[in-house]
């Protein structure tokens, strides 16, 4: 009996398998998602999702729910859903509390019969890996013909690599990890400009996880406009996923519009890495086009995720990485990333737009190049 | 599809015994036959195993295995494929989660229950909570039996299910009496069985012989083939396998159901 080495306890909070499901639903164009729960599950990205036009409604099972069970409440609430949003495609996400107690989410749907399709999605936040509630949703929207088998294997494979990114470099890598707001803004901010005004050649790479690609690329904006302001345009190369022809729709959307605001604002992407949901693997990319041509560069810029992008042909280079986890910094310390800079609380700010928007660290590299 | 049967009835009642004699029987007599058992203390294939404990499928999931079917199913008498869904010490944790988990991965992993002619779940006494009716939520379940004596509690119980099956919409194939020697046994029971618009489909009287090939790790049907009890077992199973003639049962109310112990 093949008895694996338990993987080890991490103590430190990561992201939630339930709210992955809700955050796939919203990528899958759904109107209205029920979580058949508690009214305090989930709330901080329920609501944020609101932004992005998606509505979550909560069953809000109590006490005697939990006890008596919560179809009923599920009954209602999906029969209100139909009957107030009018959608046209409905998702209905479980939590801790109703799959313990053996919830079937599939008999409020037969009892309801809505002519719109529901996808059922039985998670909970009990799994180690947050992505687990992407593949189950994923699942859901197979079996209910919504996406492709095509585009499930190529999503499976994507978030089995997110999985090893984040155990490798990632808030999986360790049993605790401190949180950092990075290095300062200023003094990094200050040694870029320094770099390029000495005419060093650099690699300005977006490799953004979705949505947040939205602030991200602000920053590989901000390092592109002052190069060409320096006068050091074309010692800077840039790379970013923002293939438009991948990924579910809103990513395709998402690319499209980033691409969009870049190419009005003069910056030319000389390399595109990948799609919006490929930053996992996109990095791998990234990777071979740096050791064809790029090896002998001096500097990169790595905005997003950049633990994901190996450190074989980077790190002889002065490596500047801006992510949006606290508990990213000291990973990327010590894979040899000389500054890290945080942009605290980015999530929020990327939900419900449709343009770049501004980021600290690019407002301060613009602050700065003022008087350079 | 192979026949799917569930049985259901008062903890203590016989369910483990009659549900590894009926396996028995029906391997006996060419069957491909699967047993699942669903109670956390993991005794319903023991008999059909010469007494011999198999890993559960909780105990697996908690030393954090990979868990594959061989690691799970487990050929039993004639070829029975014996699986124990396992769960933690009474008074801890939350079995019926145990049985959702358990019963998920066995779809996933095992043709056990696909592959073969009759599975058989084993399920803990009462329908205490979600967990416990999985196997038949998840589509697992398409007959179910209930096993009671002539005794007021076990018909209580017995009853209680009936409203359980009912509110799923779960047809019940019959009533097995499972005989404790108390007056009228079988007419009560059987008039029981008629009100909730089911039948009685087999008396087993109370025979100590169960119990001595139990102790020794065997069902009556290896270990004492030509008894008169093994006989009553294969009646039953052979019952089984030709019914077709489920009902959604009507349960009683518990006046009635007074009444009906006095007869």
């Amino acid at each position: 009996m093949p008895v694996k080495q338990k993987e080890p306890l991490i103590m430190h909070p990561r992201p939630s398998s339930i709210v992955a499901a809700l955050y796939t639903l919203r990528d899958l164009d759904t109107d209205v998602v029920i979580l058949h729960g508690p009214p305090g599950c989930s709330f901080k990205h329920a609501r944020l999702l609101e932004e992005d036009g998606m509505r979550v409604v909560t069953t809000s099972l109590d006490e005697s729910g939990f006890v008596f069970g919560g179809h009923d409440a599920l009954v209602e609430v999906l029969e209100k859903v139909i009957k107030r949003f009018n959608p046209r495609r409905i998702g209905i996400v479980g939590t801790c509390a109703s799959m313990i107690i053996g919830e079937e989410l599939h008999e409020a749907v037969m009892e309801v019969q809505p002519d719109v399709p529901v996808i059922e999605v039985e998670v909970h936040a009990g799994y180690r890996d947050n992505t687990k509630g992407v593949i189950i949703t994923l699942e859901s929207a197979l079996a209910s013909g919504i996406i492709s088998e095509a585009e499930f294997e190529r999503q499976k494979h994507l978030l089995k690599e997110a999985t090893e990114v984040e155990k490798r470099h990632g808030a999986a890598s360790k049993e605790y990890l401190e949180p950092s707001r990075g290095d300062l803004k200023f003094k990094v901010a200050k040694r870029l400009i320094e770099l390029i005004e000495q005419g060093k050649k650099g690699l300005n790479i977006l490799n953004a996880k979705k949505e947040t690609a939205f602030m991200f690329a602000d920053i590989n904006l901000a390092v592109d406009q002052i190069a060409k302001k320096l006068g050091a345009g074309s010692n800077i190369i840039n790379m970013a996923n923002l293939d438009e022809n991948l990924g579910l729709p809103k990513n395709r959307r998402n690319a499209r519009e980033i691409k969009e605001d870049l190419k009005g604002a003069g910056m030319d992407i000389h390399h595109i890495t990948g799609g919006l949901d490929e930053y996992p693997v996109a990095g791998n990319f990234a990777n071979e086009i740096i050791r064809e041509k790029y090896s002998d560069f001096d500097f990169a810029v790595i905005t997003g995720v950049p633990h994901a992008l190996p450190m074989d042909h980077i790190k002889n280079m002065e490596l500047f990485s801006i992510t949006n986890g606290p508990r990213q910094v000291i990973p990327l310390k010590e894979m040899g990333h000389q500054h890290v800079a945080v942009e605290i609380d980015l999530h929020p700010k990327t939900l419900g737009i449709n343009h770049i928007v501004e980021s600290e660290f690019g407002a301060t590299l613009r602050e700065l190049a003022r008087d350079a | 599809m192979p026949k799917q049967i569930a049985i259901y009835g008062k903890g203590g009642i016989g369910k483990s015994s009659t549900a590894s004699n009926v396996a028995a029987a029906c391997a006996d007599e060419g069957h491909r036959v699967t047993i699942i058992g669903c109670d956390p203390k993991s005794d319903s294939s023991i008999t059909l195993l010469r007494g011999r404990r198999i890993p559960t499928i909780m105990d697996l999931m908690r030393q954090g295995a990979d868990i594959n079917e061989e690691d799970i199913v487990f050929e039993g008498y004639k070829g029975v494929k014996c699986v124990e869904i396992g769960g933690p010490e009474p008074g801890i944790g939350c079995a019926g989660r145990g049985i959702i988990v358990a019963i998920s991965l066995l779809k996933k992993i095992s043709t056990a229950i696909e592959d073969t002619d009759l599975v058989i779940y084993d399920v803990p006494g009462d329908i205490v909570c979600g967990g416990f009716v999985a196997p038949v939520k998840k589509g697992l379940v398409n007959e179910a039996y209930v096993l009671t004596s002539g005794e007021y509690m076990p018909l209580y119980a017995a009853n209680n299910i009936c409203k359980g099956l009912a509110r799923l919409e779960m047809t019940l194939n019959g009533v097995i009496c499972n005989s404790r020697g108390a007056p009228n046994e079988e007419k009560i029971v059987s008039e029981f069985a008629k009100e909730i618009g089911s039948s009685l489909i087999a008396f087993i009287p109370k025979d100590n012989l169960v119990q001595i090939c139990e102790r020794e790790g065997f069902s009556v049907i290896e270990k004492a083939p030509d008894s008169i009890i093994a006989g009553v077992y294969r009646r039953l199973a052979r019952g089984i396998m030709a019914n077709n003639d489920g009902k959604i049962p009507v349960p009683l109310d518990d006046k009635r159901l007074r009444e009906l112990t006095r007869i």
